[in-house]
């Protein structure tokens, strides 16, 4: 991309021709709900135009075959995150905080040991500010850990309608998911002989 | 209904109705998969090669209802089969364009299924009505994905509305080919099996005039006098000659027909 030839930063109007610049389109967090007994939980992000849009994506990339009963996306802008670290160190709410009420959803990760899965939904504060949404949202989490946290604007949050459970999350319940290392090759097929697997 | 309460001469106009049903659904598929790394964004490549890999699943149901009335393999009628014997319809044959003819091409053909499987779930072959229903969970998500991204392009930017024009364009003459009956289609009517294809393309056709009409797209002509490809308009599926389902079988066949007997790779 870079050139005698190309337009320098200051004459390019688009946002690709700023070094470094991030031209992908906006991020959302996606919550995927597995079953009914599980709470949302924070599966990994996608890329989308809009908030339609990356529902779409959420549904393609994170439920086309793992189970799902619901998934929700919101954009990453709306998100308030924290981590253990800045937990420590914020100030406690005052009687400042008095701005309009909003409501929070709230998104504990509480360890370390899951690869698949970021945090878990705990509930909904509504609050006058961000740092007095903080608080309740801890109350909230009660005695578990706290490793990271967020407040995920509750306005923001797009989520599947009960109709799309069947088109969007019906076909994975009839497929075997396989990994790639079920398939037989030629590196496994001498071995799959020797062994007496079908192939 | 089932195969064993088919009449000759039905049976042998249902294996020719499952297997155009099925070469749409493996070579829309196919070209679907040929943006398998190349498509606009991470995420959309991911999508498109599951609305490949779906397309495909959907031949290897329709083909194993054709096997249980003749035998074949599906795997032999997907790879051994020359062109001249493949069933499928030009709107799916052609070759994949750019980002917006895939899409709109994946929008037509949704919104057809989105007539057609409603249709064949009431089908009185009970193998059909069985797989309709199957395909269909499937082709709703299909269309909410392909009907979102025709919107866009088409209220996006010049660039992306010129582009959907073009597609619009090319494909919306190969509609009445995809929706025209085969010489055996009034038999599988009469029995309830197919339905009436003219009440269909009286649904699909008005349907996507509508839409496209809201997306204030402008609709070419469909009839030969229009200036669309006279076999094409004429509705015949087979002898066409324009090479492309031949160059297309080239490739996707290739790797089967390198060692007919090979059980693994």
């Amino acid at each position: 991309m870079s050139g005698p030839h190309n337009k320098s930063a200051a004459e390019g109007s688009a946002q690709g021709s700023v070094p470094g610049a991030d031209t992908q389109w906006p991020r959302w967090e996606v919550l995927k709900k597995d079953n009914e007994r599980k709470p949302h939980q924070a599966v990994g992000s996608v890329h989308a135009a809009d908030a339609e849009h990356a529902l779409l994506m959420a549904r393609t990339v994170f439920a086309r075959r793992p189970a799902a009963v619901s998934m929700w996306v919101a954009p990453a802008t709306r998100i308030h995150t924290f981590t253990a670290e800045e937990l420590t160190r914020l100030p406690a709410a005052t009687d400042a905080d008095t701005g309009p009420l909003g409501r929070y959803l709230v998104v504990v990760k509480s360890t370390n040991r899951r690869s698949m899965t970021f945090g878990d939904l705990k509930g909904e504060v509504e609050a006058a500010s961000v740092s007095a949404a903080l608080a309740l949202a801890l109350e909230l989490a009660g005695d578990e850990p706290v490793l990271a946290l967020w407040l995920i604007e509750t306005d923001s949050v797009i989520r599947s309608e009960p109709d799309d459970a069947d088109p969007w999350f019906g076909p994975a319940q009839d497929k075997t998911y396989k990994q790639q290392s079920v398939y037989s090759s030629r590196a496994t097929a001498s071995k799959d002989a020797a062994e007496g697997v079908p192939g | 209904m089932t195969a064993a309460d088919l009449k000759p001469e039905v049976r042998a106009a249902l294996v020719e109705r499952l297997t155009a049903l099925a070469d749409d659904e493996l070579v829309l598929g196919h070209r679907d998969a040929e943006w398998t790394g190349h498509a606009p964004i991470l995420e959309e490549d991911i999508a498109i090669a599951n609305v490949a890999q779906d397309e495909i699943g959907h031949a290897v149901l329709w083909y194993g209802l054709v096997q249980e009335l003749t035998g074949a393999d599906p795997d032999h009628l997907a790879f051994f089969r020359d062109a001249r014997e493949f069933r499928s319809a030009a709107l799916v044959e052609q070759p994949r364009g750019d980002w917006a003819f895939t899409m709109l091409r994946q929008y037509l053909f949704d919104t057809y299924e989105a007539e057609l499987l409603p249709r064949l779930m009431r089908s009185t072959y009970t193998p059909i009505s069985e797989v309709a229903a199957k395909v269909n969970r499937e082709e709703l998500f299909h269309l909410r994905h392909s009907a979102l991204w025709v919107e866009r392009l088409a209220f996006g930017t010049d660039e992306s509305r010129r582009r959907l024009q073009a597609a619009v364009n090319d494909l919306w003459p190969l509609m009445p080919q995809l929706l025209a009956a085969l010489p055996g289609d009034a038999l599988l009517a009469a029995e309830g099996i197919y339905p009436d294809t003219a009440e269909l393309a009286g649904a699909v056709m008005p349907r996507l005039e509508g839409e496209l009409a809201r997306l204030e797209l402008s609709l070419p002509a469909t009839d030969a006098q229009g200036g669309a490809d006279a076999a094409v308009a004429a509705g015949t599926r087979s002898e066409r000659g324009d090479g492309l389902l031949a160059a297309l079988l080239a490739d996707m066949q290739s790797v089967a027909r390198a060692d007919p007997t090979a059980e693994s790779w």
